[in-house]
């Protein structure tokens, strides 16, 4: 007799297959896989944040470093020098409206008139006098800041070797030579003794600045007729431009009565020095200045052409090619535009200079075409040469999102349209653009973020010269030399010194720029998503 | 001759027709004219550049240009000729003339030359580094990229998670090449202390091209039917047996060729890898004196785009740099559009295949 044992628990059901599962960490193997490639998807946005944080990681100094190179300004009181630089600079300005005048009252006289230039020359003699006179009532100001920029260059180099000396004791004392670190002898700079022989000059100023104020007022009272009675208006006008001159003094006096090199410069000075200062000035003997504004107008000019050129001709493009171009038609333009997307920027930029920028300056020359603005063009690089390249580049971005746009348009639009009774240009511009615009739009904004961001084109062909163009020539300001956002960052990178403060200010135009591409996105995504049409 | 028949719907010429007509001409002549400005700039660099890649004698192509390293140009007169070689072969000139000098008892001549950098020689460094950052970094982003797009269309579900990783890759797309290029300085150069080497170079250009392949994957991994994984998964395959047999093998050729547009992307830029990867001249080949094989991918190269940005801007222009520059471009142009067009007609050629 056999017992069987109890059944304490069922039998495991006898498979034909018997399959073991491997597992890691209680993981299944698909389920490692699913976990290695969700790892794996998450990788754009790691991407973003490391860019985030690097960027910052590098730039973020900046600002404190900013702040400690204001202060070096105000203490060692070149701020002090520059107010008063900056009055005689207003008089030079003015004294160059004069000479121009001149200018102009000799070319009237001699081709309106038909006098000779010895003549002509004669009869301006007085206009001279008092030109001449303009001139000179400037010098002592001239001389006193010409002195007194001496004194603070030395006060500011003092401060700077101190720095220098600081740092090497720091690294000796880091290097754990203790005694070397004591050798260096650092002397802190005695700013109120420093400055004493700038401060000593208040009195002088004032006494200059008063004298100043009598020649002025002579000199407007005697201000001679207009050579020409065609330029009295222009007399006139300068004469308005010296009262306003002269009423700036006070405000000038007060600044200088106020000036205490102790106030300390807030930390929102760093800021906005750089989003709104209108200089980016490096490796000047001066003062270095760190001013985004020319270069952003920069990079906005040269967009600004390159969208004008594109938006007419990538739009109409797609329109074509979409609506209105038969099926071969559209098989051959549509790779070849692709293909014009895959040149690349460098080349494009090479063209500008080799071809381009020589052909528009010859173009400028033509006669018939002087009634442009800004023709002839004076330098061959410039915003107007980089703006037609970048517009080749940005038309491929456009002319395929745009017509993706329009393809998106449901078929029933149209079909209707024409059930309707209307043309087909009637369908294209009443119904099918308008349904496409959102995605038209966003493609333009895309194309502007494109444009932006592209560098080659610009650092080759935008003429790099860091000011803000003269916009009193009007449209002329775009056949400028300018420097952008991104060709700075692409030319001086290479030779700034690693951690110093230029170096970090670069990094900041580099946050600036993709923030700025961040924008540009999230606006166009924003667009296409808030008037996409439902189809129901 | 014959008439045509006049029925009651035959078009009629009329104002509106002609407006018409006009604003359709205006279209197309936008079309024609984006085309006739690629082809211009085309036509211009192929032209000027095919005489400094091509020869009218035998082989025809100009194997100096294409097999030697960069090197300065010579310019002297010799006996009343005006000559030009490169460095090294003025050296081995001169110094084979003083020794026929010499051999005749005479004294040696005194040869001046003027000297123009960059002008002689040829771009074969160029062309070995941009092979070498395009082949690393499209391993990355490939690697990279086709993982997420598989999880994507493949195991994600809509969600909040899906559509920020969306947002991100959509952002990524947008960021300026040259942020890239201070991204890979800040962190491959400095943070990771690799210096300007193949490497930082590599995942600069990984990163910036990633929104492509990820993009150009998930469409071609969508484009599989359903009914592929459903008969696999019915069979008892499990999700990744599914995906590796199922799903991949037809999705590959579209990944592939969709990406070659990313290649020439990575190809064609610039700014990355100024401060990153690119050298502005090196002696040696990226495999000559080699202290260990870890050092070739720390070290920097030289590449196409970077040399003609150098050669157009970063030395002084004379009429000798004007061939080097012209070849140097059009070598590179040819290679991108190579790429360009492969990928653009092997896509049209695999819609025509694939169809289910």
């Amino acid at each position: 007799m056999t017992t069987e044992p109890p059944a304490a628990a069922v039998p495991p059901p006898s498979f034909a297959i018997v399959k073991r599962r491997l597992s890691f960490f209680g993981l299944t193997l698909d389920e490692c896989i699913q976990v290695f490639f969700g790892g794996n998807a998450f990788v754009a946005v790691v991407v973003l944040a490391l860019i985030t944080y690097f960027l910052f990681r590098e730039g973020s100094q900046f600002f404190g470093q900013n702040r400690q190179n204001l202060t070096v300004y105000r203490q060692a009181g070149l701020e002090y020098v520059d107010f008063m630089r900056r009055q005689e600079q207003a008089h030079t300005a003015l004294t160059r409206g004069l000479f121009e005048l001149r200018m102009r009252a000799v070319v009237d006289l001699t081709e309106r008139q038909k006098l000779s230039l010895a003549d002509a020359n004669q009869r301006l003699a007085g206009f001279d006098d008092y030109a001449g006179r303009f001139d000179d009532a400037i010098g002592p100001l001239r001389g006193m800041v010409a002195d007194l920029t001496e004194v603070a260059t030395a006060i500011k180099t003092k401060f700077t070797i101190n720095e220098d000396k600081m740092e090497e004791r720091q690294q000796l004392l880091e290097a754990g030579r203790v005694a070397e670190s004591e050798a260096v002898k650092v002397e802190a700079v005695d700013f109120e003794r420093e400055l004493a022989p700038i401060l000593g000059t208040k009195e002088a100023y004032l006494e200059i600045n008063r004298a100043l104020k009598a020649e002025f007022a002579t000199l407007l009272q005697r201000m001679p007729p207009a050579p020409t009675p065609a330029l009295q208006v222009e007399v006139e006008r300068f004469k308005v431009k010296v009262q306003a001159y002269l009423d700036t003094f006070p405000s000038i006096e007060a600044n200088l009565a106020a000036w205490d090199y102790r106030r300390p410069v807030p930390l929102w000075k760093a800021f906005s020095a750089y989003l709104f200062g209108r200089q980016w000035l490096t490796a000047s003997f001066w003062q270095d200045w760190y001013g985004v504004v020319p270069l952003f107008v920069g990079s906005l000019m040269v967009s600004a052409v390159a969208l004008f050129l594109a938006i007419p001709l990538g739009v109409g493009a797609a329109v074509y090619v979409n609506q209105i171009a038969s099926a071969r038609e559209q098989r051959f333009i549509k790779p070849c535009i692709e293909f014009i997307s895959a040149f690349p920027s460098v080349v494009l930029g090479f063209f500008g200079i080799a071809v381009l920028g020589e052909a528009l300056r010859s173009m400028s020359q033509v006669t018939w075409l002087q009634w442009l603005p800004g023709f002839p063009i004076a330098e061959r690089l410039n915003a107007l040469t980089a703006g037609c390249l970048l517009g080749l580049i940005a038309i491929p971005t456009i002319f395929t999102l745009a017509e993706d746009a329009l393809q998106n348009v449901p078929r029933s639009f149209k079909e209707a349209s024409y059930a309707l009774g209307a043309t087909r240009l009637q369908t294209i511009t009443r119904i099918v653009v308008p349904a496409g615009l959102s995605g038209i739009i966003s493609a333009v904004l895309l194309g502007l973020g494109r444009v932006i961001g592209e560098t080659m084109v610009v650092l080759l062909c935008a003429g790099n010269r860091i000011a803000i163009p003269d916009f009193t020539e009007g449209l002329g300001a775009f056949v400028q030399p300018v420097h952008t956002m991104t060709g700075i960052v692409a030319q001086e990178m290479g030779e700034v010194v690693r951690g110093g403060i230029h170096y970090r200010a670069l990094f900041v135009v580099g946050i600036f720029l993709f923030f700025l591409s961040l924008g540009i996105n999230f606006l166009a995504q924003k667009i296409v998503r808030r008037y996409r049409i439902s189809v129901g | 001759m014959s008439t045509p028949v006049s029925h009651p719907f035959q078009a009629k010429p009329s104002l509106s027709r002609t407006f018409e007509s006009g604003v359709f001409w205006l279209f197309r002549s936008a079309a024609y004219l984006v085309l006739a400005c690629g082809a211009f700039v085309f036509a211009d660099i192929v032209i000027k550049g095919a005489p400094a890649v091509f020869k009218t004698s035998f082989p025809f192509v100009n194997t100096v240009f294409l097999t030697e390293a960069p090197e300065s140009l010579c310019v002297f007169d010799y006996e009343g000729q005006k000559r030009e070689m490169g460095d090294r072969e003025f050296r081995a000139f001169r110094e084979q003339e003083a020794a026929r000098a010499a051999a005749e008892g005479r004294k040696a001549p005194e040869i001046k030359a003027t000297s123009f950098v960059y002008s002689a020689g040829g771009i074969f460094p160029c062309i070995v580094g941009t092979v070498l950052l395009v082949v690393g970094s499209m391993t990355i982003a490939l690697t990279l990229g086709v993982a997420s797009a598989i999880y994507l269309s493949e195991y994600a579900r809509q969600g909040p998670v899906v559509a920020f990783i969306r947002l991100a890759i959509l952002n990524l797309a947008g960021v300026p090449s040259i942020v890239f290029g201070l991204f890979g300085m800040g962190m491959f150069v400095i943070f990771l202390e690799w210096n300007v080497s193949l490497l930082a170079g590599w995942f600069t250009l990984a990163f910036m091209v990633l929104p492509v392949v990820i993009t150009a994957s998930e469409e071609s991994l969508k484009s599989v039917p359903k009914g592929f994984r459903e008969g696999s998964l019915a069979l008892g395959a499990t999700k990744w047996q599914t995906i590796r047999k199922a799903v991949l093998p037809y999705a590959l050729p579209g990944i592939l060729t969709s990406s070659i547009l990313g290649v020439a992307r990575v190809a064609g830029e610039t700014a990355p890898i100024m401060f990153t990867a690119a050298y502005v001249v090196r002696d040696k080949l990226p495999w000559q004196d080699l202290q260990s094989a870890g050092d070739f991918f720390f070290q920097g190269v030289m590449a196409l785009p970077y040399h003609i940005y150098v050669v157009s801007s970063k030395i002084p222009q004379n009429e000798y740099t004007e061939r080097v520059q012209y070849g140097t471009a059009f070598v590179f142009l040819f290679i991108v559009a190579l790429i360009a067009a492969s990928s653009i007609v092997l896509r049209t050629k695999l819609r025509g295949r694939y169809k289910w």
